[in-house]
């Protein structure tokens, strides 16, 4: 009875003192956040979006000294402006993914930051490309550059200007044959890259699959 | 003993258990509408939920005392509120506030015409205003077709509401522009000087502007410089007028553009008969370069200077020098004009935007050598300018700025021979609010304090804008203020005790923007005092310069003149725009219509001036045709008749002619494509399809005695049908594309 009561308490005592457990929380919480990304695509609700945006956002409020949790919510929050139902709502939902990026850039720069920073920009574009491309078609090339600099052996920033080359019509420079050359760079880059960690950003393959199907 | 360690373990784990805090509640907007999926946690805690589809939210928290509750939701200003946590559940109702945003603050518009990819509540974007059929890629002409503005075919310069061509000014990054026109010709409107892709926004205002601006007692254009440019590569332009090349480089801080052209209107006036006797075409060349360089974070520096050299020789009908050998009074003249322009800006803010810094500094030399017949008319137009303007942003919107500008003026007239020259500087400063009342109603009050050297004196003007917003998609504004503006320099160079002159403006616009329809009216009222009137010349018989008309463009008047002149302006306009009825097809019509006199120059008495028209309507279409990749504009532009000087009659009817009524349709297209891998794009217009034989004014010539005339002669434009082709081809590896490039 009394090493029961003297454990007990221990037990009791020990849950209350936090020791290294955010770390360990950190990555729990990560990891579970980010298995939900991995079930998500472009046909998710997104209602299901905003709730991971959210997931990360939390992660986030507590992790200050963390980029990953403000670029998983930038994330969610770019595809939430490729859905949304009308101009306001879309750039209401980039201003948000804006936000986030620029609280992960304030902890540090790299190269999955500047590939995310021209994904906001090609989701202001596309908003409405008439009239958007002059302001935004330079930002999404510039943080592309700059992504293919900080890290040649990334695939995303292939990933994204492949794409957005795809849905280019042909006489203004886009089109198959343009686009290609750079998915298929991506789809090798993927084969070889190595992410810094399970926590680190690796997604966009299954992205150009249906793309590449058009290449051949 | 065993008992009292059971309860002290009972009590341990009780209290552990009921660490854990219940929180539940709704998240509501202003409206009490739930907000669905926002997110709900403890600041620095992994605690927290999303609120359902009906705004509920539960979850348990482990914090004690005091915690911080967030809450967030796109759209909305993010909630924070401080809790203290006790273990017992707590039942809390969120009401969130909607951030500012486009439909639920208003902007302050009353008197201003915006065409811009940027800014909020604007009619019309930045390409828009150069792809209009009969504008021929020129901003001024594009303007001729926007509400407020009176189509005066024979004269360049932009008439506003009744105003002459020198109160309306053109604003080029805050720094005014001498020479926004090609060297003006008799009877013939001449183009501006400006390439209209340089330009991200325009903002033509018919009146009732800010404080920033003045001297211009109608209206001002202002024009906003594109950013830093990303384009590499060559392009080569070519049409029936000139040929151009420009090249473009960017790096990631800076970008440069330099264009060179060469043109000569030979060809063209082979092809397109002319109303005008031609002795030598216009042949022209020039040059410009473009400069944009990003120091800091938000930083820039932008530097624009061009220069341009033109010629021509023409023979052209002045009643003034009629005589019995030369009854028409045909005079040969010939012009050389040089223009230097350079346009320098720095802009810089910081602390978060919360001070901004906007300089800049301008030169421009312009020289006409000219003669006419054998004397000579020739002019020298100078200006340097330096401009400071510091923006403090204030909380919710609202902003306060301070600014100070300083000209530097020197002009030289030829007349007959006879040389004028002045210098004059000029000095002004202004104060601006900007303030939110609430996000539904602004207000802007502003004062400008000018002193002119060469009149020495001194004024003070108010501005006033107000904007209510009433409805989503809706709003109203009002414009009122006091303008001035130095007389013309033409009066200054013989009698430098003159007044400034004086309008007053108020102006009251009601506009809505919803589903890609826009519809907007605006209307107002214009008082003008100490306009310089001329006194007659003890000489003539009626009081009035029986030689020349009222507004020919080279009379100097030598009689004594004051600021006894006055006049009233009224009117509204209004404008309709539909993207959206017909798929693909968008279409916008304007009506403006003015009521105006005046008593100013050498008028005998209050008439309508013979610039104004009081009835203006354009319609304007354009539609993409992708299947074959072009687009088409068609436009229809009508003037009401014009009052002309009739010499014939008696003194109490002056200026009760008017001309007939002038009609205008047009047509252009352009059509992209890639040739050997390089973007090209062709353009071609029809100018007065109907080949509709348009008269603007009438001129008396001399009777063979020197009495009153009875023939007369017709003013009308340089060509009746007339056409355009070009094209343009950019070369390079990395040459961005540019959709709208014409």
């Amino acid at each position: 009875m009394k090493t029961l009561v003297i454990s007990l308490i221990a037990a009791l005592l020990g849950a209350t003192i936090p020791v290294l457990a955010q770390s360990e929380q950190y990555k729990q919480a990560m990891a579970a956040a980010i298995g939900t990304t991995k079930t998500q695509s472009m046909t998710t609700s997104p209602a299901d979006i905003l709730a991971s945006a959210n997931q990360f956002e939390r992660i986030a409020s507590v992790e200050t000294k963390e980029w990953l949790p403000h670029y998983y919510s930038g994330l969610a929050y770019v595809y939430l402006g490729f859905m949304g139902k009308d101009a306001t709502e879309k750039d209401a939902y980039l201003d948000k993914a804006d936000a986030n990026l620029k609280a992960a850039e304030a902890v540090t720069n790299n190269d999955e930051l500047a590939t995310l920073k021209a994904y906001i920009a090609q989701a202001r574009m596309v908003v409405d490309p008439m009239s958007r491309w002059q302001q935004y078609g330079p930002l999404f090339e510039a943080g592309i550059e700059k992504a293919m600099k900080l890290n040649p052996e990334n695939p995303r920033p292939y990933v994204l200007k492949g794409s957005s080359l795809m849905y280019t019509p042909e006489q203004f420079g886009g089109g198959a044959t343009n686009a290609c050359p750079l998915l298929k760079t991506a789809k090798e880059k993927f084969a070889t890259f190595k992410p810094a960690s399970d926590m680190h950003p690796n997604w966009g393959q299954k992205q150009i699959e249906p793309m590449l199907e058009k290449c051949k | 003993m065993q008992n009292l360690s059971c309860f002290f373990i009972f009590f341990l784990l009780t209290n552990r258990l009921s660490a854990q805090t219940t929180l539940q509640g709704r998240i509501l907007d202003g409206r009490g509408r739930a907000l669905p999926g926002a997110n709900v946690f403890i600041k620095g805690s992994y605690d927290g939920a999303n609120a359902d589809s009906s705004g509920a939210f539960r979850f348990q928290t482990g914090r004690r005392d005091t915690a911080t509750l967030v809450v967030t939701y796109v759209g909305f200003d993010n909630y924070a509120q401080k809790l203290i946590l006790t273990g017992s559940p707590m039942d809390l109702k969120v009401t969130m506030t909607e951030s500012a945003n486009e439909l639920n603050t208003v902007v302050i518009t009353a008197g201003a015409f915006e065409a811009s990819d940027s800014k909020r509540m604007t009619m019309l974007k930045a390409m828009d205003i150069v792809n209009i059929a009969g504008a021929a890629a020129d901003i001024t002409s594009a303007i001729n077709f926007m509400p407020g503005a009176q189509r005066v075919g024979e004269q360049a310069g932009l008439f506003v509401r009744g105003g002459s061509n020198l109160e309306a000014k053109v604003i080029i990054d805050g720094l005014i522009v001498q020479n926004p026109f090609f060297s003006s010709l008799p009877d013939i409107q001449q183009r501006g000087r400006f390439n209209p892709f340089q330009f991200k926004g325009t903002s033509f205002s018919t009146g009732g502007y800010s404080a920033q601006y003045g001297q211009a007692l109608s209206s001002v254009l202002l024009l906003n410089t594109t950013d830093k440019g990303s384009q590499d590569g060559v392009s080569l332009s070519m049409n029936l007028a000139s040929t151009g090349v420009t090249y473009d480089n960017a790096t990631e801080k800076s970008s440069v553009s330099a264009t060179a052209y060469y043109g000569d209107l030979r060809p063209l006036f082979a092809l397109v008969k002319q109303n005008v006797e031609w002795q030598k075409a216009p042949s022209y060349g020039g040059g410009s370069l473009t400069y944009r360089y990003q120091p800091t974070k938000n930083g820039m520096i932008k530097a624009y200077g061009m220069y341009s050299d033109s010629r021509l020789s023409m023979i052209f009908r002045d009643p003034g020098q009629a005589s019995p050998a030369n009854e028409l009074g045909r005079t040969l003249l010939n012009q050389n004009n040089r223009n230097l322009f350079i346009n320098s800006t720095y802009t810089d803010s910081w602390d978060e935007g919360k001070w901004s810094l906007n300089t800049g500094f301008s030169y421009s030399h312009d020289t006409d050598d000219m003669m006419m017949g054998q004397y000579d008319f020739s002019r020298l137009n100078q200006r340097t300018q330096v401009r400071a303007v510091l923006t403090r942003a204030l909380p919710g919107n609202s902003q306060l700025l301070f600014g100070t500008e300083f000209h530097s003026i020197k002009l030289g007239n030829t007349v007959f021979g006879n040389r004028y020259t002045l210098t004059d500087q000029y000095a002004a400063t202004f104060a601006e609010l900007q303030l939110y009342a609430s996000r539904k109603l602004a207000i802007q009050l502003g004062v400008r304090g000018e002193y002119t050297s060469i009149i020495d004196r001194f004024n003070v003007a108010p501005r006033l804008s107000m904007a209510y917003k009433t409805g989503s998609y809706s709003q109203v504004s009002l414009g009122a203020g006091q303008f001035y503006q130095t007389p013309d320099y033409n009066y200054l160079f013989l009698n430098q005790s003159l007044h400034y002159e004086r309008a007053d403006h108020l102006i009251l616009n009601y506009q809505i923007i919803k589903n890609k329809r826009t519809f907007r009216f605006e209307t107002f009222y214009k008082n003008y005092a100490q306009l310089v009137r001329e006194l007659p010349n003890p000489g003539d018989v009626s009081g009035f310069d029986r030689n020349t008309g009222p507004d020919n463009p080279y009379r100097f008047p030598t009689g004594v003149t004051n600021n006894a002149g006055k006049g009233y302006a009224q009117g509204f306009d209004v404008f309709w725009r539909d993207e959206k009825s017909i798929k693909g097809f968008d279409y916008w019509v304007t009506y403006s219509y003015v009521d105006t006199k005046r008593l100013f120059r050498n008028y005998t008495m209050l008439a309508t001036p013979t610039f104004v028209s009081n009835h203006n309507l354009s319609l304007i279409t354009r539609r993409y045709f992708e299947k074959i990749r072009t687009n088409l504009s068609l436009t229809y532009a009508y003037t009401s008749g014009r009052p002309y000087y009739n010499p014939n009659r008696p003194e109490g009817e002056f200026l009760t002619d008017r001309t007939p009524q002038v009609h205008n349709v047009s047509l252009s297209a352009n059509y992209i494509t890639r040739f050997k891998g390089n973007f090209v794009v062709l353009y071609a217009s029809v100018d007065n399809v109907l080949n509709t034989r348009n008269v603007f004014t009438y001129r008396y010539t001399a009777d063979r005695n020197g009495g009153p005339r009875k023939t007369r002669y017709a003013v009308g434009p340089t060509t009746y049908r007339s056409f355009f082709v070009g094209g343009l081809i950019m070369l390079g590896k990395k040459a961005k594309v540019d959709l709208n490039k014409l």
